[in-house]
């Protein structure tokens, strides 16, 4: 893939753009049109229903592409354990298509992983031979795939995951405007997360094993790796002021030119957002938020993180709710004898953990208050 | 008589000897043609260096294979069955160990299988050779560790065949074991469940050439309780290979250069000894030193490798391995050699056997590397899986024999710099006295350091060449853009190292041939060095009889050397 920030492709996101490169395949990939149908009556698409309802041709791709969203999410549930927002499966829902959303910190956090986990199993399941055509970029050279391969080999699996992840995920914002803009970019830098997180590792191979010889490829990092990375990423996610863009262009015509403009000012490797995230704590259905009533947090245990630690604090405290310590039978296997797979001889052993819950006070007034002060601290 | 105290008359026969040597063509030459001829060497270079970085793909090429877990479902009793991870018949197979567990299949009916290459690709003879590198993905469970010094035990077993419909032939089975060496980065905390270590690379298979279209691999990792195997291994997740072959486009390159690389160095080789054999005397030690490195320049460059396209022969890279070494080996020992010779310290040398001391290190380290070689990819032609390093006793050796090697090689270039070092405490001590010297000897000893210092300098240069280039090749990404241009910085190195190589072989066997001018008119000048004193009109006469008029010419006409 082209390595110079083209972001007037981002905002100029259109038809012709897919179908460039699926000429050539066994397998074609659909064209924005077949998306556009597949997706009509829906009326919210996440990439499940999206991806289930594809064209058979390229079924090959849709498992993969599934599985990579949702171990996206599945990161993304983990990273986010310990935090008032907690990743919900109503997140899913990766299209700006539901005009309920917002483009949030917390959304530019779920389109980068959610690509990322879409490019990054796919670049695994190529790996495997899940793919025909996988690696050798016969749409870049132009010539049968035989010839170069035995030549000068292909091209690496992470560009075609990232090539093929690009053409699924970008696909779901099929609107012009300036969140689709911002999500097309967060995905982008989800997908710069794992070529960024790439581990080189070199082996020589010359003379009785000297290292006059070496080669070298790039490998895939562990997915939590990619999460860790992409979270310190939401972290210092950049806000778009769009009241500047607006008044800058003035026409609706012009808005696209003025997103593009504004995008390229920020690095492609960087999450941005446009609207503050809102209150987690509160249950707010109509958003779709679950507050934080009920959630689970961490205390006086070993090995925590100081983010773990204050777990209780920022869950329970901060949002106006108390801890409330429960007393829980677990059965458990243990003494256990593994082999490396699939079968374990356990004992079952019950043992009573101490966990803790947020749940509502029962005179409660001014701490709500005290929550408001905190949030708003916290998205300046 | 200053000369006396130089050179008495006891050492009147390492004196003839050191003059034999006398009068290559390199002294004879003009400055001008000199240059000429530089300017053409460096064209050459630069020539192959551009053939590398220009024309070549990189040399190789990493593929990476995830294995696909197959399950054998009745534990087939039948040997015969292999399992592919796609095509037609591919066999039963789960995505992840979760469900192996739902479904109550066991460790030993699971075989990992990976076909190489990915689907729509062939292999090709071109490629030369084949390694393959183990990685297990295995995840951290704080109830399921890794246990210290475990290991892997392995049934891999490896088929090829040449057309996809076609039956797979076994070409190799074997048992091998495996240490892991795992560390897990993160803390041992139940949070990190899941995560992987981080595992060394494991060598894995090598095939000394590749001339068939698909392989696949079967691996197993069967359990037994008894007797402890793969018992403490971890959760394995995942099995990924790295296969490693080089790009036919730069084998292609490689062959073209030799085959053309061949007929020249073989030519001055054929000229050289010509010139040698016109003289009247046998030839001396640095002459014949000079011939045997031409000969194993040659024998290096003679591109038998082309018959590997054709037929399967495995032990290619061995024998590509032992010709570099028989290369480098007579390299250092022609350095050692002509410093020795260039002593100018009155010693008879000429022999083989006085260089002992410094050339027993060579032939001692290279001896220890062949036997080295010969037990990795010696074994490896019987069982491609073999390697040294996987066993505690086979590393223990491997190490030793290289410790050795290096040893060897520190004793070799301790001794080398010591014999410069000498070489030029004595061109000191002749400058000095070179003014009062007579003519014949001045210009006897002005040759010698003259040609000493030239190939001093190019010597120096290439060395310093082959080892900034090596640098930059492992510190580079391995391509440069340049404009419209990818150059592939590996690749040039390889072809313009080589080339560098062969010319500075036929450089010297062009330069330091015994000149041709000194037929005919040298007879004359003997009379001019009459009236000198005895001492040296004993050392004229041996020139006249033993090596022809060589340094009387250079009394008569040359100068270009200041």
């Amino acid at each position: 893939m082209s390595d110079k920030p083209d972001l007037t492709e981002i905002a100029s996101f259109d038809k012709t753009k897919l179908k460039k490169t699926e000429t050539k395949e066994k397998n074609p990939l659909p064209t924005k049109e077949t998306i556009e149908q597949e997706r009509k009556g829906d009326a919210t698409p996440s990439v499940n229903n999206f991806l289930m309802t594809g064209p058979k041709a390229y079924l090959t791709y849709t498992s993969s592409v599934q599985s990579g969203a949702q171990s996206g999410i599945e990161e993304c549930k983990h990273q986010f354990a310990w935090d008032r927002w907690n990743c919900p499966e109503s997140a899913l829902q990766l299209s700006t298509h539901n005009g309920l959303r917002s483009a949030t910190k917390e959304t530019a956090f779920v389109h980068a992983i959610s690509a990322a986990g879409v490019m990054y199993t796919l670049t695994k399941n190529c790996s495997m031979g899940d793919f025909d055509n996988c690696g050798c970029d016969d749409s870049k050279i132009g010539k049968m795939g035989g010839r170069d391969w035995v030549w000068g080999g292909c091209s690496d699996n992470v560009d075609f995951g990232e090539r093929i992840g690009k053409q699924f995920v970008d696909a779901l914002e099929n609107a012009h405007d300036s969140r689709a803009a911002v999500n097309l970019h967060n995905n982008e830098a989800g997908r710069l997360a794992v070529k960024a997180t790439l581990k080189r590792t070199c082996k020589c191979h010359g003379v009785s094993g000297s290292c006059s010889i070496q080669t070298c490829w790039m490998q895939l990092a562990d997915f939590r790796d990619i999460g860790n990375y992409l979270k310190i990423k939401y972290d210092q996610a950049q806000k778009l002021e769009m009241d500047k863009i607006r008044m800058r262009a003035g026409n609706s015509a012009d808005n696209r030119g003025a997103i593009a403009d504004t995008l390229s000012n920020v690095a492609r490797t960087e999450l941005i957002y446009m609207a503050n995230s809102p209150d987690y704590c509160m249950k707010n259905l109509s958003l779709g938020l679950h507050g934080t009533e009920g959630r689970e947090c961490l205390q006086s245990m070993k090995n925590l993180s100081q983010w773990e630690k204050r777990s209780c604090r920022r869950l329970c405290h901060e949002c106006g709710l108390k801890v409330e310590e429960r007393k829980i039978e677990t059965v458990s296997s243990c003494n256990c004898k593994f082999h490396w797979c699939c079968t374990v001889k356990c004992e079952t052993c019950t043992q009573t953990v101490k966990k803790y819950f947020c749940a509502k006070r029962n005179k409660s007034r001014r701490p709500h208050n005290h929550s408001r002060r905190r949030q708003h601290k916290r998205n300046r | 008589m200053d000369a006396v105290i130089f050179f008495p008359f006891t050492h009147r026969t390492a004196e003839t000897v050191a003059l034999k040597m006398a009068g290559a063509i390199i002294e004879n030459m003009s400055t001008k043609k000199l240059v000429i001829v530089g300017v053409i060497l460096l064209l050459f270079q630069a020539f192959s260096f551009m053939v590398g970085g220009l024309i070549a793909p990189s040399p190789t090429t990493a593929v990476h294979y995830l294995a696909t877990k197959c399950v054998d479902a009745v534990k087939t009793s039948e040997k015969d069955e292999w399992f592919m991870p796609w095509g037609p018949d591919q066999c039963s197979k789960i995505r992840d160990f979760e469900e192996a567990t739902a479904k109550r299949i066991e460790a030993n009916n699971i075989v990992f299988a990976v076909h190489i290459p990915l689907p729509h690709r062939e292999m090709s003879a071109w490629f030369q050779f084949m390694l393959v590198i183990l990685q297990f993905d295995i995840a951290f469970k704080t109830h399921n560790q890794i246990e210290d010094g475990a290991m892997a035990t392995m049934d891999v077993r490896l088929a090829y065949r040449d057309d996809l419909m076609g039956q797979w032939t076994e070409m190799a089975h074997s048992i091998e074991h495996r240490k892991l060496n795992c560390n897990f980065t993160t803390s041992k905390t139940p949070e990190n469940d899941g995560r992987y270590y981080e595992c060394d690379l494991l060598p894995f298979m090598e095939v000394g050439s590749v001339s068939h279209k698909y392989y696949l691999l079967n691996i197993r990792l069967p359990v037994n309780e008894r007797k402890k195997v793969n018992i403490g291994i971890g959760e394995i997740k995942d099995i990924r290979l790295v296969s490693i072959h080089q790009n036919g486009g730069f084998t292609k390159v490689w062959f073209a250069m030799k085959t053309f690389l061949t007929p020249s160095i073989l030519i001055i080789m054929i000229w050289y000894w010509k010139r040698i054999t016109q003289m009247t005397r046998p030839p001396v030690l640095l002459e014949k030193i000079i011939f045997a490195l031409g000969i194993s320049m040659t024998f290096i460059n003679i591109p038998v490798e082309w018959f590997s396209v054709g037929f399967d022969w495995t032990w290619m890279l061995l024998f590509g391995d032992i010709r570099q070494g028989i290369f480098y080996a007579m390299l250092l020992s022609f350095w050692i050699i002509f410093c020795g010779e260039h002593l100018m310290d009155q010693t008879e040398r000429n022999r083989l056997s006085v260089y002992w001391k410094q050339v027993g290190p060579i032939v001692f380290g290279s001896f220890c590397l062949f036997i080295f070689d010969m037990c990795e990819r010696g074994v490896q032609l019987k069982n491609p899986f073999y390697s040294i390093w996987a066993s505690d006793v086979g590393t223990e050796l491997a190490m030793a024999f290289i410790i050795v090697a290096g040893i060897c090689a520190c004793l070799y270039f301790l001794f080398l710099c010591f014999m410069v070092f000498q070489v030029f405490r004595n061109v000191s001590g002749k400058r000095s006295a070179l003014p009062a010297m007579t003519k014949a000897r001045r210009l006897h000893y002005e040759g010698l350091i003259f040609r000493f210092k030239f190939l001093m300098l190019v010597t120096l240069a290439c060395a310093a060449m082959t080892v900034i280039f090596f640098i930059i090749t492992q510190v580079n990404e391995g391509h440069w853009h340049w404009g419209g241009y990818t150059v592939q910085v590996s690749s040039a190195f390889f072809t313009g190292i080589y080339g560098m190589w062969n010319l500075y072989v036929f450089a010297l066997m062009f330069l330091y041939a015994p000149s041709h001018k000194r037929y005919g008119d040298g007879q004359s000048s003997v009379g001019d060095q009459g009236g000198n004193s005895g001492e040296d009109i004993q050392l004229t006469t041996t020139i006249t009889h033993v090596d022809g008029p060589t340094e009387i010419y250079k009394m008569t006409g040359k100068e270009a050397q200041e």
